[in-house]
């Protein structure tokens, strides 16, 4: 074990968004932050790598939340760093495809409302209080759909039954649920959040944003560890004494946030035997949001797609969305009928992404390249006739590989599952049974997405402010 | 009122807002005092139905703007328990 090491305030495990925005707001209040992350980069779900020649992003590949007063707006320029990142934004942001309908979600959101109505004249009205309602991202009346089901919201709007999958389609592709799993608060926070204030890049790619926070927590006196895993959280009476990493042993500190998944923080970084009964029980039973594969493609230069480059396009080609979500939780890729496909900008690349089950190591060894080449046929049949001719190479991302880079329980994408009965638990952003010990990002149950796990950075970040009675940054 | 309650109800506003105990009193309003938005007002709604084993009405969170409606809300809920109890 190295000796002398040093003391830390604050021990952030993870540099995930959220670990990252947390560790940059504390660190600009003075408090000394170390973040350590297992990986050679930071960013979580929100990193690149290129591939012969070719830069993809890893996971997420846009960000919310950026209108003005918007979280992650507000977040960037308190860091000053809304003037250091090129941030652009496709017109349309979002396309929603099915055999009988082509949805556009425009930056204008009037002009998204109105094609809708023409699309679905019978639900004029209900279209504008529908989207009036999503369009804040404050709205208190929020509250008032806690334990909703997204399907509830759509039917105290909707009759349409088309209509509702529609409005769902992206839901399960990014928040991994159906309108009748998907509490009406994740489902509604996606909307205000990510489908009509969405679609925001920075230029670069996306690790440019996780550089841009890493760099930022740097400036700000913050230290951050790559390749650095944390092995245990040490606990003395109840109450957090540091940590031990695998290289450079025991490391005092007198806050431990874990950005790091809630299993893996409770059961093995602090162990079961320091967990209350009840709490343990609960955590047991606690269901994971799904995985995702994701493919990966470069273009040759001829490449000419018949669709929008930029915006996030979600086929589906039924209405079942039960049914998707089934044939995603076994891997069925015709069952889940469709996909979520992104162009860059310059058609150099394509990603694809559809909900997919965890499974062991040998089946998705064995699975990978059929599960592969089917969407490329899916992609081809539904969406770029001439996809196939024009690829120079792909390569697939399952869930064993989101698990193995972010070390996420089960590859899970969006930390718990986002069901009514799953929203805000107790105990799983600041445990009571353990002083000293926080928990940042979605793994909270209290946000998805970038904007959401953003926003938990910030707010874990003002509690520990408000208790080390640090005002001036609040 | 009840004494223990209160200090517990205070406690958990407390523990969700990041305020201090002493700085929250029966007349501080959730929104406009302890920068309470949605997401904070449903943890502070799922950390006091857990807690106290009640049920908020969805439609009446948004009303509960004060402390003291908070802790009349939980007693109210409380009451009514005790009396279906009996029932």
């Amino acid at each position: 074990m190295r000796k002398n090491n040093q003391t830390y305030d604050v021990v952030i495990i993870g540099a995930g968004i959220s670990g990252l925005v947390c560790g940059c707001y504390l660190a600009r209040a003075g408090m000394k932050v170390l973040v350590a992350e297992q990986h050679f980069k930071p960013g979580g779900y929100c990193t690149s790598f290129k591939r012969h020649g070719y830069a993809f992003d890893a996971a997420a590949d846009c960000f919310g939340g950026y209108r003005k007063g918007g979280t992650t707006r507000k977040i960037l320029s308190e860091l000053g760093m809304d003037t250091k990142i090129d941030i652009v934004r496709p017109d349309p942001t979002n396309i929603i495809i099915t055999p009988d309908y082509r949805i556009f979600f425009w930056i204008d959101l009037d002009k998204t409302v109105k094609e809708l109505q023409t699309a679905f004249p019978d639900e004029k009205n209900s279209l504008e209080k529908f989207f009036h309602y999503a369009n804040d991202p404050y709205s208190a009346s929020f509250v008032s759909v806690k334990s909703w089901t997204f399907k509830k919201l759509l039917d105290h709007y909707f009759t349409n039954e088309k209509l509702k999958a529609i409005l769902s389609i992206p839901l399960l592709a990014v928040g991994g649920l159906p309108p009748s799993r998907m509490s009406a608060f994740i489902g509604i926070k996606l909307y205000s959040e990510f489908l009509i204030d969405g679609g925001y890049y920075p230029k670069g790619g996306m690790q440019v944003l996780s550089n841009a926070f890493a760099e930022t927590l740097q400036i700000m006196g913050g230290e951050l560890r790559l390749s650095c895993l944390v092995k245990k959280i040490k606990v003395h009476n109840n109450s957090i004494t540091g940590v031990i990493l695998e290289k450079g042993g025991f490391t005092p500190s007198k806050y431990v946030i874990s950005n790091c998944d809630a299993r893996q923080t409770f059961l093995k970084l602090l162990g079961k035997d320091k967990l209350p009964e009840d709490f343990y029980l609960t955590l047991k039973n606690l269901i994971p949001s799904v995985s995702n594969f994701i493919l990966y493609a470069g273009m040759d230069q001829s490449f000419d797609p018949p669709v929008n480059t930029g915006a996030a396009l979600f086929y589906s080609d039924h209405y079942d969305m039960d049914k998707a979500y089934l044939g995603a939780q076994k891997g069925d890729i015709e069952k889940y009928g469709g996909y979520a496909l992104r162009i860059a900008d310059d058609k150099s690349t394509i990603n694809a992404i559809i909900p997919a089950p965890y499974k062991s190591k040998r089946y998705w060894q064995a699975n990978k390249h059929k599960f592969l080449n089917r969407l490329l046929e899916r992609i081809t049949q539904y969406s770029i006739p001439d996809l196939t001719q024009h690829i120079v190479f792909a390569e697939g991302a399952t869930p064993a590989t989101l698990y193995r880079y972010t070390l996420n329980y089960k590859g899970a994408s969006y930390g718990w599952a986002g069901t009514p009965s799953q929203l805000a638990l107790p105990d799983f952003k600041k445990p009571s049974f353990m002083k000293g010990l926080y928990l940042t990002g979605h793994w909270t149950t209290l946000g998805i997405g970038i904007s959401g796990a953003a926003y938990v950075g910030y707010d874990t970040a003002r509690l520990i402010l408000r208790q080390e009675k640090i005002m001036k940054h609040l | 009122m009840d004494d223990i309650l209160k200090e517990e109800i205070i406690s958990i506003i407390s523990d969700v807002s990041g305020f201090d105990v002493e700085e929250i009193t029966l007349d501080t309003n959730f929104y406009t005092e302890l920068e309470v938005d949605s997401i904070k007002a449903i943890e502070i709604t799922v950390a006091i139905e857990k807690k106290f084993k009640i049920s908020v009405r969805d439609e009446d969170v948004p009303n509960i703007t004060t402390v003291r409606q908070a802790i009349e809300t939980v007693e109210k809920l409380l009451t009514e328990e005790k009396a279906d109890e009996k029932k």
